[in-house]
Order: C-alpha cells, then sequence, then structure tokens
C-alpha cells in the first residue's frame, strides 16, 4: 500500500524524479507517442522524404483534415507522431522561430538550428512546475542553405537525434527493422519514397488507400518542400502492390 | 535579458540598457570621422583617422582606433558617437560568438550585416553610421550601415563627417579591377585628403586589411607616405 502511494507521488509532478533517476511523466509522454500512427523519415543524397500515415476513424471524416505533415518554411517540413494538438503548438513555435531567423540574419534557418530550437522548447515543459510534456514526437526534414540534406527527430523529454532514416509513433520498432534492412547510403529520392511507403505497411496488414498516406519530398536540387499528389501515391502504392480501397468510398 | 524571440535587439542585454545614451548631447564623445572601406577581389580594406572630438571643436583623444575586429573574418568603423559605436560593436561580437558556439559556423556577411542593421534600428544604439566589411564565402562586401538601420552594400564606401572630402578622391581612384595594395594605397589617400579639410578628422590613420584569413590592423600615429601603407 505504502509503496503504491510512493509511485503515485512519482508520477504526480513533471519535475520530480523517481528514486531511481526516472522522469515518469516524460516516459508517459513516450507512450502517448507509440498510440499514435506512423510517420517515417528518409535521407538521401537527393534530399529528405517524410511520409506518414493518415488514419481516419470514420468514412464520414475528411481524411485532409487530419494534418501530419506541415511547411514549416520553403525549405523545412515537419511529421508528427502523437498528440495532434501537442504536435500543433511545437508546428507554429518552428513557423515563428523560421521567420525570427529570416528577420535577424536575412537567411533561412539552419535545420539543425530550427530542431534545437523546438527542442529547447519541448525540455521547458519537463522541468516547469503544473506544466504538462508534449505528448508528441517530431521528425524535422529539411536542406541546408548550402544544400545538405538533414533528418531530425525531437522526443518528448526534448533530446534531437539526426538520422539517416527514423520512424516514429505506432509500430516504431517494425518500421524501423525495415529501414535498417533497406536503407542504403546511395539510395535515390524516388527509392526513398518507395522505401517510406513500404516502411509504413509494416504497420498495417492490408495496405493504404491512397489518401490515407501523406508524402512530402524537400529535394536538394529546389530545396524547397514537395507534398506528392494523392495520384502519385496511388500509383506508387499499386506498383509496390500495397494499394487498399479507402473505407471513404 | 531581453526577449531571444525578438530579431531587433541583441539576446544579452538588460531590457533599460541604454534608456539614458542620447542625453547631455554636447558631452558625448563623437569621432566626427573619416572611415573609407573598398572591397577587392582578395578582401577588405578599411581606413580611418584616429580624432575624437567634442563636436567637431574640441579634440578630446588623438589615437583613438576606429576600426575593430567583430567577426573571424569581417571589422568595423566606429562612426559617431563613441559610446554608442563602443557598444554596437562589444553587442555584435557577442552575438558573433553565440551563433558560431550554438551553430557551428561563422556568420555570413549576409546575416551579419542584416542583424547589424536591426540592432542600429531596433535596439539600444544612438547616433552611430559604422562601415562593415567582411570577407565569406560568397567574397568580399562593404557595407555602410546608417543610424535608422539602412544596410547599403557597395564596391566601396565613406561614412563620417569627412565623406564628401574622401569620396571626392574615391570617385576618381577607384576602379573596378583594383587590387589590394592599391586600395590600400587609395583608401589612405582619401582619408588623409579629408583629415586636410574635415576639422572632425585628423590625427593620423588606422589600416585594416580583411581576408579569408583574417584581419589585420596596422595603426599610425602620423599621417605615413601612402605609398609606403
Amino acid at each position: 500500500m505504502q509503496g503504491q502511494n510512493q509511485q503515485q507521488a512519482y508520477d504526480r509532478g513533471i519535475t520530480i524524479f523517481s528514486p531511481d533517476g526516472r522522469l515518469y511523466q516524460v516516459e508517459y509522454a513516450r507512450e502517448a507517442v507509440k498510440r499514435g500512427s506512423a510517420s517515417v523519415g528518409i535521407r538521401t543524397p537527393d534530399g529528405v522524404v517524410l511520409a506518414a500515415e493518415r488514419r481516419t476513424r470514420s468514412p464520414l471524416m475528411e481524411r485532409d483534415s487530419v494534418e501530419k505533415l506541415h511547411k514549416i518554411d520553403d525549405h523545412v517540413a515537419i511529421a508528427s507522431a502523437g498528440h495532434v494538438a501537442d504536435a500543433r503548438q511545437l508546428i507554429d513555435v518552428a513557423r515563428r522561430q523560421s521567420q525570427v531567423n529570416q528577420l535577424r540574419y536575412g537567411e533561412p534557418v539552419g535545420v539543425e538550428t530550427l530542431t534545437k530550437h523546438v527542442t529547447d522548447h519541448i525540455q521547458q515543459y519537463t522541468q516547469t512546475g503544473g506544466a504538462r510534456p508534449f505528448g508528441v514526437a517530431l521528425l524535422v526534414g529539411g536542406v541546408e542553405n548550402d544544400g545538405t540534406p538533414r533528418l531530425y527527430e525531437t522526443d518528448p523529454s526534448g533530446t534531437p537525434y539526426e538520422w539517416k532514416a527514423v520512424a516514429i509513433g505506432g509500430s516504431r520498432e517494425d518500421i524501423q527493422r525495415r529501414l535498417e534492412d533497406e536503407y542504403t547510403d546511395a539510395m535515390t529520392l524516388d527509392e526513398g519514397v518507395d522505401l517510406a511507403l513500404q516502411a509504413l505497411s509494416e504497420a498495417t496488414e492490408d495496405g493504404f488507400p491512397a489518401e490515407g498516406i501523406a508524402v512530402s519530398t524537400i529535394p536538394t536540387e529546389s530545396g524547397s518542400v514537395e507534398p506528392l499528389a494523392t495520384e502519385d501515391i496511388g500509383e506508387r502504392l499499386e506498383t509496390l502492390d500495397l494499394l487498399a480501397e479507402d473505407d471513404a468510398e | 535579458m531581453m526577449d531571444s524571440d525578438n530579431p531587433y535587439e541583441p539576446e544579452l542585454a538588460p531590457s533599460d540598457w541604454g534608456e539614458h545614451a542620447g542625453q547631455d548631447e554636447e558631452n558625448v564623445n563623437k569621432t566626427g570621422t573619416t572611415t573609407v572601406g573598398i572591397a577587392t577581389d582578395d578582401g577588405v580594406v578599411i581606413a580611418t583617422d584616429r580624432r575624437a572630438s567634442l563636436a567637431g571643436r574640441f579634440v578630446s583623444n588623438k589615437k583613438v582606433v576606429k576600426v575593430e575586429q567583430i567577426h573571424p573574418t569581417a571589422a568595423m568603423t566606429l562612426v559617431g558617437s563613441v559610446g554608442g559605436a563602443q557598444s554596437f560593436i562589444s553587442s555584435l561580437r557577442a552575438e558573433v560568438n553565440l551563433y558560431e558556439a550554438r551553430r557551428d559556423k561563422d556568420m555570413s556577411m549576409e546575416a551579419l550585416s542584416t542583424l547589424a542593421g536591426n540592432f542600429a534600428r531596433g535596439g539600444p544604439f544612438f547616433a552611430i553610421n559604422p562601415i562593415l566589411g567582411g570577407v565569406d564565402d560568397e567574397g568580399s562586401h562593404v557595407y555602410s550601415i546608417d543610424p535608422a538601420g539602412g544596410v547599403m552594400k557597395d564596391d566601396y564606401t565613406v561614412t563620417g563627417s569627412g565623406m564628401q572630402v574622401a569620396y571626392g578622391y574615391l570617385e576618381q581612384s577607384w576602379h573596378e579591377d583594383i587590387k589590394t595594395d592599391e586600395a590600400r594605397e587609395v583608401a589612405a589617400r582619401a582619408v588623409i585628403s579629408a583629415a586636410e579639410r574635415d576639422t572632425g578628422s585628423g590625427n593620423g590613420l588606422v589600416l585594416c586589411e580583411v581576408t579569408a584569413d583574417g584581419v589585420d590592423i596596422t595603426e599610425y600615429d602620423e599621417f605615413p607616405d601612402p605609398e609606403e601603407v
């Protein structure tokens, strides 16, 4: 009985460490990320791919209203997994900071700089009394000023990680394993898109409808965020034998 | 601490900093000054005089070094109020260091000139009109920055009370393919000419050369032979 009370005390406030040095609320926030549908990021020499599964809970829901890929600035996009509402707050932090950087220095913000600004913001919510950590993980993909493609992950603790290819959200382990098996350093951007779709399919048994996936690329050539058209995604899914009927139709 | 998200103010400064600057105008040291900047293919040459004065009527210092390094490959001149210019330069230097520490790369001249313009416009700095000269991946750059935050890039530029005299000389001497050695002589002659007629300028010369390797500043207590600088 007493042990149970103690356990409860340590997960009430996020600013309190447990005796073994854990922050339970941050760990619970990671669980919230796992409950979200997955997003995938792949970095190739030609640019970055971001792909996200868009799940609807009813055929009557408008699929476009499920936002998981967000353009931040011309050269940066973010994919999320976890609480969409929490993600939106961080998306706005990132969008503002991109413009602040442009105003302050007259230059587009660096992908690493932007990621670290967002993770510093996330971290504050693990150390402030009365606050709740962000129940969301993000993939920040973009192309630097000098044309270098970059891909970062943020987690609810506020730690930034840089990746070649990474998955966040539900079935992360399965998707990540697929990425680890099939990723190569010399992939083209096109191959990257296909791998992203194949990896996401690890989370489902029967494939996806074309509308069920959102894909954006940031090619080094243009340095701009380019969303893939639904028809294009449909054709790719068909070729990869991953196309499913849309429940909504 | 100021709001670090405000792009028009320095990140490291108290919010009431400089609130009383600009008061007691007649006791403020001014550089008066002639400062010249010339961009060449290899770098930037900056020349300044060495006089500080009270309203251009009394020489309050004869050994001012009015050009300072503010970045591994950039320098800025002190023009206008000495206090305003000095705090402007130390703030920019702090920002340059912070940027490098955080991003592991030096500010470009685009970034540095934009930031300098923002601070001149929105920060706690008064009555300054410096030249910024520097070298980055894109080449050599010279800017003049006005007190309202205007940033203008040019091949050569002059600021300070002796600017009309110096420009008169430069308009005849500057040419498109000017090399660094010639630019040193031309910049020195422009400042020396201005010092002859402008009461705010005089007392010697400082010559600064910025290249991709760094910033080199030479001080002369008296005007040197321009062919020898």
